[in-house]
């Protein structure tokens, strides 16, 4: 981190976008970004790709403690680092903070998640085995993300359900409970 | 040819002749008959139960037990037909006169299949094709303490786990809704339950 310290004025702006870019769980082992961090400060790939590392390890160590006092970050540098670029660089990962900490909270792992879900309600008038009735059941219709496809990728699978009265009557005493449920943890 | 309103069909020769032996019962005799019948219609997976019950009711009255399970086959054509077609009790009684039943048989009879009638078309809209119907669903929810991001979270998550019957298997889905996704799915279910409810 001392490279950037020693480097000729920077840009806030290119500190601002370094940071940003150092960020993402692939960051540290990105050539790439060596290579275009090192064009930028004027510094070898080597030296650029540490630096993007101690950037990475220096956010995802003030969200996972979930720093969110300057006091708190600014302890972290050395003692001999120059305290301008200390104080913007501490900034700068504040004002992240709460992008990065919905992202991580977006990101966990997790059951496949719900995107969306409709339904309808039918009327069975006929079948093989009553050729007049009036039977109402409901069609559930649920978009689930694909577990076995990247969060994001925009794989959803389909499924399509279908509930008697009863079932829905039941479901519905179930949902109520889970309701309930959470009342009483949210009282708490 | 007979005019009958259970079927439209031209019923054989043997079928008609059964039904007219039902004559040749006594009243106890015929009102055990019905009695065995309707215990199968209302349960119609317990066939050995049937069978057993006719074999013993042969034996009793002295008849042999095949051409009474016959009988009994043809007999079931009425039930099945009348079901199918929404028959009322008279209609059934004017079915089996036409058959050449006696009025005290065919009277009883068809008391008889007023009386189970609720819960025989209960019995046989449940027959009725469901897709992909929803056996059991199952949910946990908790609380997220930490994730490797976030040393301190305190999210609450809903799990789902519905069973759903395939053909003859079931097949099970999981997912997970967050708290304002679970609000919404189950004002959702309320609305749909509402629009069930205007027709029932």
């Amino acid at each position: 981190m001392s490279y950037l310290s020693h480097n000729k004025a920077p840009s806030k702006d290119a500190v601002r976008q370094l940071c940003a870019d150092s960020f993402p769980s692939g960051a540290p082992e990105s050539w790439r970004l060596a290579e275009s961090t090192a064009g930028t400060l004027s510094v070898s790939a080597i030296e650029a790709k540490e630096l993007i590392a101690a950037l990475h390890t220096l956010s995802h160590h003030i969200l996972f403690h979930n720093l969110t006092a300057p006091e708190q970050i600014l302890v972290l540098f050395p003692k001999s680092f120059h305290p301008s670029l200390k104080i913007l660089i501490t900034k700068i990962m504040l004002e992240h903070s709460p992008t990065w900490r919905n992202e991580a909270l977006s990101n966990q792992i997790s059951l496949p998640h719900l995107v969306e879900m409709d339904w309808r309600v039918d009327m069975k008038t006929a079948s093989d085995s009553v050729s007049r009735m009036a039977v109402p059941t409901c069609l559930v219709h649920m978009k689930v993300e694909d577990s076995s496809c990247l969060r994001g990728s925009g794989a959803l699978s389909s499924v399509t359900v279908e509930l008697s009265k009863e079932t829905l009557d039941t479901m519905l005493d179930g949902l109520g409970r889970i309701r309930d449920q959470l009342s009483v943890v949210a009282g708490k | 040819m007979l005019q009958l309103q259970f079927t439209k069909d031209t019923l054989p020769d043997s079928v008609s002749n059964d039904f007219q032996n039902l004559n040749k019962f006594n009243e106890q005799q015929f009102t055990s008959l019905t009695e065995i019948l309707f215990n199968f219609l209302l349960e119609p997976k317990e066939a050995d139960r049937f069978l057993h019950q006719l074999s013993e009711f042969a034996g009793e009255n002295g008849m042999s037990a095949g051409p009474l399970r016959n009988l009994m086959k043809s007999l079931l054509l009425l039930p099945h037909g009348s079901l199918k077609k929404n028959l009322t009790e008279d209609q059934v009684k004017e079915d089996l006169l036409t058959l050449g039943v006696s009025e005290g048989k065919a009277d009883h009879f068809s008391q008889q299949w007023s009386l189970h009638y609720p819960v025989l078309s209960r019995l046989a809209v449940g027959q009725t094709l469901m897709v992909n119907q929803l056996v059991d669903m199952e949910w946990k929810f908790g609380v997220t303490v930490g994730t490797s991001e976030l040393q301190k979270v305190g999210n609450t998550f809903l799990q789902l786990k519905l069973v759903i019957r395939k053909g003859n298997s079931t097949e099970n889905v999981y997912m997970e809704l967050t708290l304002p996704q679970f609000y919404n799915f189950l004002h959702e279910m309320e609305r749909a339950k509402a629009s069930m409810d205007c027709f029932s």
